[in-house]
């Protein structure tokens, strides 16, 4: 595939880490247009350096990824977030998520596997370890559980979305997936795709939501439309 | 790494005084003060007539007035809180209680400033605990005695709590002060703990960064590297399963066990753990055998499809029960191999495992299939939830 150099953003604070990314990346032949060290100089950098991908730590300093995920989502809808973390702290890594990004990999990732995910993210498709479909298929459990008491409608996911999500959480790879239930390749991306956007969604109304009800409804031109780093 | 923390030196300060304590006991006294001052002067109208030397219990009053002013002042700074002023503070009401016969002649009922001593019995006691509500109280009940010419049980009732009163003030005095440095200390350690936890964090990123970059970088160092690697790799597993551990330690009642907490400690580059953000609480014996359960059929894998094979565990909440799914890549099992070997009187993992979840009131079922490697399913029923 002879496509223009895809244009990454990798921000991490850590120099030598950000440093081996983007060398890594820059010689899987993707063009790194920007680096930061922080929250606010990502935010600061991210409407010019203008990246297809974000590749972005969590433990950042302030804002952080969490925060920065929301804003750049918020300024570019068509930006794809790939989170990479050390610690993997559970509950940052499903906010990320729920707040826009659509690839998670753990820091010890092979070099492979690191531009393999880039590559993926870039092209739409989403990138779960079986841990983060794990968190992912308790949040709609949550959901599902706390909607039952608060009378709110969760999100829910299909049979098929839950099957194939299970499936992942249980380190199946898309292919072995595919063969499994006797679905295209294509098929099984959709439906996991599927489970991250209607997480995306659910989280957005729910903060407009939160803003109405807060009197804070001038959240001009749309959902997210609002403070980003309101978290 | 030792955190030097500021303030958490001052240890088993039993007699160490207690500014804020002391403060809030004598803004409640000087309010006490001005009341029984108030008192003694409506007596001292009262009784107005027959005195033998008015003016001079008018000079006395007026002290007694003038001091009150003075010494709510005076207590109301630490720093001014010295012997010299107690000792002061005492004499006042000692010398007033010595010019009341000269006052008020011979045969007096009452001592020109009555109750008002007490302030004087609780300032020592406040600051002095017991020993010195003890103390201020025998003196000047010895100087109401000594002015007295008949002993009545009136008088005796109100020395008779005067001491008391002195006494149990400063122990109450010394216990809050004690307690209130019991709570300061409680409350640093509490922020100090915090404070390395937040550090502790920052810590453990950094070194799971390295470890990441070694494991990544090292392969290129040539065979050493790998194992260098490799090693760098099974730490980094440890240390981030540690540090998810540490943020959901507190989340599990008494006597119950968290099972994301549990599961997530087997994790090892082999074995993938995917587990929920919600706590998984149970009993913690039906928690323990769960893990075993799990734990043996891991050691299967390891024993029958290789020592580095990959294990997969997922754990998933279905309302009303709890569902473990551990999934091998191996060569699966053979269709009539299990049942070949319970046959030949082998007990055998299927039975052990089986038999453990089923005394749990759950299930376990295993599928498998040649070429499509081992997938066991534990199902234990969650207490408490309605089905």
């Amino acid at each position: 595939m002879q496509e223009n150099k895809l244009r990454v953003m990798v921000v991490d604070d850590h120099p030598m880490w950000r440093e081996g990314v983007a060398r890594d990346l820059t010689e899987a032949g993707f063009e790194v247009v920007a680096t930061a060290a922080n929250g606010k100089d990502a935010i600061a950098r991210f409407p010019a350096a203008r990246p297809d991908v974000l590749v972005l730590d969590l433990q950042i300093p302030a804002p952080n990824g969490v925060a920065v995920t929301a804003e750049v989502v918020r300024q570019d809808a068509g930006v794809r977030v790939l989170i990479l973390s050390a610690s993997g702290e559970q509950q940052d890594v499903l906010e990320a998520v729920k707040a826009g990004a659509t690839g998670y990999l753990v820091k010890s990732a092979s070099r492979a596997e690191l531009v393999d995910a880039v590559r993926r993210v870039a092209l739409g498709d989403t990138v779960f370890t079986p841990g983060l479909a794990g968190l992912v298929l308790g949040e709609y459990r949550r959901l599902f559980d706390t909607s039952a008491s608060t009378k709110e409608d969760a999100p829910r996911l299909t049979e098929r979305e839950t099957e194939v999500l299970r499936l992942v959480a249980k380190g199946m790879s898309y292919k072995q997936i595919a063969e499994r239930l006797f679905l295209s390749h294509r098929t099984v991306q959709n439906h996991v795709q599927n489970t991250l956007r209607k997480l995306q969604l659910h989280n957005r109304v729910q903060l407009v939501r939160y803003a109405i009800e807060q009197g804070l409804d001038d959240v001009g031109d749309g959902p997210g439309g609002g403070n980003a780093d309101g978290a | 790494m030792t955190v030097p923390v500021a303030g958490a030196t001052k240890h088993g300060a039993g007699v160490e005084p207690h500014g804020p304590v002391q403060d809030t006991m004598f803004r409640a006294l000087a309010v006490l003060r001005f009341v029984v001052l108030l008192n003694s002067l409506g007596i001292y109208l009262w009784r107005y007539d027959g005195y033998d030397h008015p003016a001079v219990g008018w000079l006395v009053m007026a002290v007694l007035v003038a001091w009150t002013g003075f010494a709510v002042w005076a207590y109301a700074a630490p720093g001014r809180r010295r012997p010299g002023l107690l000792l002061a503070d005492l004499a006042v009401a000692v010398g007033a209680i010595a010019l009341s016969p000269y006052v008020k002649g011979e045969g007096l009922n009452a001592t020109l400033p009555g109750f008002w001593v007490m302030g004087v019995v609780l300032a020592w006691a406040i600051l002095w605990r017991w020993a010195g509500g003890l103390t201020a109280a025998v003196v000047v009940c010895a100087f109401d005695i000594s002015i007295r010419q008949e002993f009545t049980q009136k008088a005796y009732g109100n020395i008779f709590l005067l001491i008391l009163g002195g006494a149990i003030v400063g122990f109450l005095s010394g216990l809050l002060q004690e307690m209130a440095a019991q709570r300061d200390r409680a409350e640093r350690a509490a922020a100090a703990a915090g404070e390395r936890q937040r550090l502790a964090r920052v810590v453990h990123d950094g070194v799971l960064q390295a470890l990441a970059l070694v494991q990544r970088r090292a392969p290129e160092l040539g065979p050493v590297g790998v194992e260098l690697g490799h090693l760098a790799g099974e730490q980094e597993v440890r240390l981030r399963g540690l540090v998810q551990q540490d943020s959901r330690d507190l989340l599990a009642p008494l006597g119950d066990l968290d099972l994301v907490v549990l599961l997530s400690a087997l994790q090892t580059p082999q074995v993938h753990v995917a587990v929920p953000g919600t706590p998984a609480t149970m009993p913690a014996e039906v928690a323990t055998e769960v893990v075993a359960a799990v734990e043996s059929i891991l050691s299967n894998v390891r024993h029958h499809v290789g020592r580095d094979a990959q294990a997969w565990v997922l754990l998933e909440s279905m309302g009303d029960r709890w569902v473990v799914s551990v999934r091998d890549d191996g060569p699966g099992i053979p269709d009539g191999r299990l049942e070949a070997s319970a046959a030949e009187g082998r007990l055998g993992v299927r039975q052990s495992i089986v038999g453990r979840l089923h005394d749990l009131g759950g299930t376990a079922r295993l599928h498998s299939a040649p070429g499509q490697g081992t997938e066991w399913e534990l199902e234990v029923p969650r207490a408490g939830v309605s089905s």
